[in-house]
Formats: C-alpha cells, sequence, structure tokens
C-alpha cells in the first residue's frame, strides 16, 4: 500500500446523547477509489464532513492528506475537491460562468473548457443552470469539485438521480479521475456503483464499521461462498453431484442445483468431469460470486434503523 | 492569488444575478423611482420652502422627499437585498460549498458588500439626478461633500445590518419578507414618506432610534439650501456608526455558512 491519503482511528462524534459515529477505524490509501457505505442514519454524513473540514469530531485521529481537517488550511483546501449532496448553484449563471468562478478560487485551476467537456457538458456550456436536467446539475457539480485539480476528491452519491446511461458516463469519469493518480472517497446509495468503482470499500452500521476490506475479497473475508449452479439434464442425478462435491453444499430445486463451495476451482473442474463422462451437457451454468448488494443487505438488514 | 481579483469576480457575478432577475430590478430599481416621481407629483408646493426640518431649516417639498427615497432606497438596496440573498445561498447551499474551497471567506462577504454599495450608489445618483432635472431639487456645493458622506455611511450601516439579519432569517421567504417591510415600515417614522415636523413626539422618538432616520435626515439637511457649515451634524454621524458597529458585531458572532432548514 502506497502512502495514505486519509487515515482515521478511534472517531467518534456525538449529537448530545445520540453517538452517530461510535468509534470507527480506517484507512484510504492515494491514489485509490474507496466506497463508503451504509444504510441512511448509519453515520455516513458526519464522517464525510468531518473528512471534509465541515465538523468537529467528538473523539479520534484524522488525518487527511497530512493535515487535521479539524483545522483546515487554505493550502490543504487546495488540494481537496468537494462534491457535496443537496447543494445548488445559482440557476441564473451559466455553465461556464459558474465554473470559471470557482476556477479563480484555486492556486493551479484546471483548465475550463477541458473540465466542461471531461463532464459532459460541452455542449450545455452557456446554458443557465436552471435549464439543466438533474443530471446535468449534477455533473456541474462534479466539474466545480474537480476545477482545483485536486489530489483528493469526496463525491457524495454522485449519481443520485441518474438515469442508467448518465450513471455509466460518471462512471466512466471517475475511473477516469482515478486514471489521472487521483485519490476519490465515494458515497454511495447503489451497490453496483459501488463494486464497479471502488478498489475498496467500508461498510457502515449504527456508527460502526461492520466490515471492511477489498471490493473483490469482502465476501470471501465474511465467509460467502461462490455458487456453482447449473440445470440437471440427461442421465446426471442429484446423488451423481453430491458424490463428485463431497465437501460442498448441493441444494436442488426442481432440477435447478446450486451448490456453495469454498473450493469453487476444484469442484467445478470434477463437474465437468462428471458431465463429460456422462456425455451431458450442464445447462444453463453460472459461476457466481456473491455481489456487494447481498453482503451489503445481509449486513445491514439486521434491524431497522432510519433515524 | 490574487484576493481583490477574486473578490471582483465574485462581485460580477452577483451583479450579473442582479441583472438577471427581473424582481430585483422592478423592486429595488423602478419602485424607488415611480415613488419619486409619485411623491414630488402629489405634494409639490412649487419648490417653495415649506417643510421644516428640526433646528428650523427648511427647504422644499421635492428637496425633502428626493433626500428622504434616497435614504429609503440606500436601505433596500443594502439591507434588504443582502439579508434576502445571502439568506437564499446560505439555504441552498451555496455558502456551504464556497466554505469548502480556499476562497477565503472574507472575499465572499466584500463581494456581497460591493455588490449591494455599487446598487446603492447607482440609485443615488439616478434619484438625484431625475430630482435635479425633473424637479429642480437644488444641490448645494457646500454640503455635496456630506451628502456623500452620509450615502456612504448608510450603506455601511445598512450593509452591516442587512448581513446580520441574514443570520436570524431561517429562509428566504422569510428574508424577502421581514426585510423590505421593515425597511418600508421605518421609512413611516424615518421622515421618508411622512415628514417629521408631522408625526406625534412619542413615534419621532422610536424613528430617531434607528439609523433610517438619521440617513434621511442627514441627507435632506445636506440638501436645503440653508444649511449652515458643512451640512454633517454629529448626532446622526453617532447614530450610523454604532448601528455599523452593532451590526458588524453581531454579523461576525452569527453569521452561518451552512443551511439552517430542518436537518435530519
Amino acid at each position: 500500500m502506497s502512502e495514505a491519503a486519509i487515515t482515521v482511528s478511534g472517531l467518534r462524534k456525538s449529537y448530545g446523547e445520540h453517538e452517530a459515529v461510535r468509534g470507527i477505524e480506517f484507512e484510504v490509501a492515494a491514489g485509490e477509489v474507496f466506497g463508503f457505505l451504509g444504510p441512511n442514519g448509519a453515520g455516513k454524513t458526519t464522517t464525510i464532513e468531518i473528512l471534509e473540514g465541515y465538523r468537529e469530531r467528538s473523539g479520534g485521529e484524522v488525518s487527511v492528506l497530512g493535515v487535521d481537517p479539524g483545522a483546515p488550511t487554505r493550502a490543504w483546501r487546495n488540494r481537496v475537491g468537494l462534491v457535496l449532496q443537496e447543494c445548488e448553484l445559482d440557476p441564473l449563471w451559466t455553465v461556464a460562468e459558474a465554473v470559471s468562478l470557482f476556477a479563480r478560487f484555486y492556486e493551479k485551476p484546471r483548465p475550463v473548457a477541458e473540465t466542461i467537456d471531461l463532464v459532459g457538458l460541452g455542449d450545455k456550456r452557456d446554458a443557465r443552470v436552471a435549464t439543466l436536467s438533474g443530471g446535468q446539475k449534477r455533473r456541474a457539480d462534479v466539474a466545480i469539485g474537480i476545477i482545483g485539480d485536486p489530489d483528493l476528491i469526496f463525491l457524495d452519491e454522485p449519481t443520485t438521480g441518474f438515469d442508467p446511461s448518465a450513471r455509466r458516463d460518471a462512471w466512466n469519469m471517475i475511473e477516469g479521475l482515478k486514471a489521472l493518480g487521483k485519490t476519490v472517497f465515494l458515497t454511495t446509495h447503489y451497490m453496483d456503483e459501488a463494486q464497479h468503482l471502488a478498489d475498496r470499500v467500508a461498510i457502515l452500521r449504527d456508527g460502526r464499521i461492520v466490515a471492511q476490506g477489498r471490493t473483490e475479497e469482502l465476501g470471501d473475508d465474511l465467509g460467502r461462498r461462490t455458487v456453482i449452479g447449473f440445470s440437471l439434464n440427461g442421465s446426471l442425478s442429484a446423488e451423481d453431484v453430491r458424490g463428485a462435491v463431497p465437501t460442498s453444499q448441493v441444494a436442488v430445486a426442481g432440477n435447478r442445483v446450486e451448490i456453495e463451495t469454498e473450493t469453487p476451482q476444484p469442484d467445478l473442474y470434477r463437474l465437468l468431469e462428471l458431465a463429460e463422462q456422462r456425455g451431458v451437457e450442464l445447462d444453463e451454468l453460472e459461476v457466481r460470486r456473491p455481489s456487494l448488494e447481498d453482503i451489503f443487505l445481509e449486513l445491514t438488514r439486521a434491524e431497522a434503523q432510519e433515524s | 492569488m490574487n484576493d481583490r481579483g477574486v473578490v471582483l469576480a465574485q462581485a460580477r457575478m452577483a451583479i450579473l444575478v442582479a441583472l438577471r432577475t427581473p424582481r430585483v430590478l422592478i423592486f429595488t430599481a423602478a419602485f424607488p423611482l415611480i415613488l419619486l416621481v409619485l411623491f414630488n407629483s402629489i405634494f409639490s408646493k412649487g419648490g417653495n420652502e415649506t417643510t421644516t426640518l428640526p433646528g428650523d431649516l427648511k427647504l422644499s417639498a421635492e428637496a425633502y422627499f428626493t433626500a428622504g427615497i434616497i435614504a429609503y432606497s440606500v436601505a433596500l438596496s443594502t439591507f434588504a437585498t443582502l439579508a434576502v440573498s445571502l439568506t437564499t445561498q446560505r439555504e441552498n447551499g451555496q455558502l456551504k460549498r464556497y466554505r469548502g474551497t480556499p476562497m477565503p471567506p472574507w472575499t465572499f462577504i466584500a463581494a456581497q458588500i460591493t455588490r449591494a454599495s455599487a446598487q446603492a450608489l447607482l440609485m443615488t445618483a439616478l434619484l438625484l439626478g431625475v430630482g435635479a432635472i425633473a424637479y429642480g431639487v437644488p444641490v448645494p456645493a457646500s454640503t455635496f461633500p456630506a451628502f456623500i458622506a452620509y450615502v456612504l455611511l448608510g450603506t455601511a450601516a445598512m450593509c452591516s445590518l442587512g448581513i446580520a439579519l441574514s443570520a436570524f432569517t431561517p429562509n428566504p421567504d422569510a428574508a424577502s419578507t421581514i426585510a423590505p417591510f421593515s425597511v418600508v415600515m421605518l421609512s413611516f417614522v424615518s421622515g421618508v414618506w411622512i415628514p417629521v415636523d408631522q408625526l406625534p413626539s412619542w413615534l419621532e422618538t422610536v424613528g430617531k432610534v434607528f439609523p433610517l432616520y438619521h440617513l434621511a435626515l442627514g441627507l435632506q439637511t445636506t440638501l436645503a439650501p440653508g444649511a449652515s457649515g458643512t451640512g454633517l451634524e454629529l448626532g446622526n454621524v453617532v447614530v450610523l456608526l454604532i448601528w455599523c458597529a452593532v451590526g458588524i458585531r453581531i454579523a461576525s458572532k452569527r453569521f452561518k455558512w451552512e443551511p439552517q432548514a430542518a436537518k435530519a
């Protein structure tokens, strides 16, 4: 792991009696996309606002680009880009006017026209903000978030309200930021988005981190298994399958077989060998790893915690 | 980085927004002009010096109302405009976004004051010009520097009070009711719509507490041909300065950058 962009340890935040964040710990490496996930009321916004320098913490240590965000400096603000939730631009500005204004605030801003093109608003540069669609406004927010050419970018639910194609475009853009070597701290409600974009994720529940790790390994770490599924046909019976993979769990529903396994590769090899010997095709064969969504729902389901 | 450039860029954007908002132009630019024409048409006594200021200074109804409406317009352009626009920008999250950038907060406030002051000075020039040309309002050279001084002092006091008020108005609707309405109400006891010598003395006493009274009276004095000396009176200057200081004090303690609307 290279130098850390963000390190957090023992972070706590109380609002009066209510403890919104109860001692969390994580690290974000420079150059990675870090997904910060959790249901509403889990403490996501509180945490991100502490990291962004908006909120004071009640306890713990936090370092963002080597600086304590509890005492934000102008030099530090120059290196951090924010895309906030619920934050409008003046509807009477044009896109180019808004982006140019924010460019003036930074020491070494990116070129305005190029940045507007990057977020896909090139043909809207002279349109007033009021005339933009929700997705286009969000792209303008992103343009303003990156106009200062920051090293670290906070994206707080950047694609909420996007249609699928706009979401794809946003993903490409975020991948582009990563390619430029930027560190991205991403919160999102969409698990497919986190799965697609994040190198690592942390899942927050009731002010605590209940899981964190590399996105593709998170399921393994939590003991979630790979599933091999197919449909029985020809002379192949459920018993044959059980005999072939004795160490794995085989569930049969109708003629659909699902094998939960910790050893997918040898299991798959034996199954294919068996099918070959019998001269049958394994219909509708699939190998499925647990999706981030499955894991998220399981970890955050327990009690309803909308606050 | 050039902070003065940052102030000017923000002021320019604020002015652009004002120019693109017909409501602003109608209420803060057209209305005072219409009022000036109305009052001078209704109450004109053919330029005779029939209105009496405290201290037995006499001036024409035209000069009296022109000066009063300039005071009213300054208050509207600065106090009301700032309270409404700052509350709006705070509640829709613009101020929070600004605070997340390296832009120094003072440059934002300076830009807003620049925009409001520009409007106040422009309206003053316009109203005084119309008053002088169309209604023969005299502009005595000896007291003109004092006239300018009052406009600047009034602008400063009203700016600081407008910024202070924005800390207490929870949403743009509240701000756009409270701020202009309080200017209109105060105008009744400040010698803008009605000469103070026609007010019951307790009402005049109420008016004297607030800065609009002293701004209006100061401007009226400087437009009275018989005004002695520079036309600058210590009482008016002191009250305006005190209100300016009160506004700065409250604003610096209470000004908020984050939306105040119901939070989760």
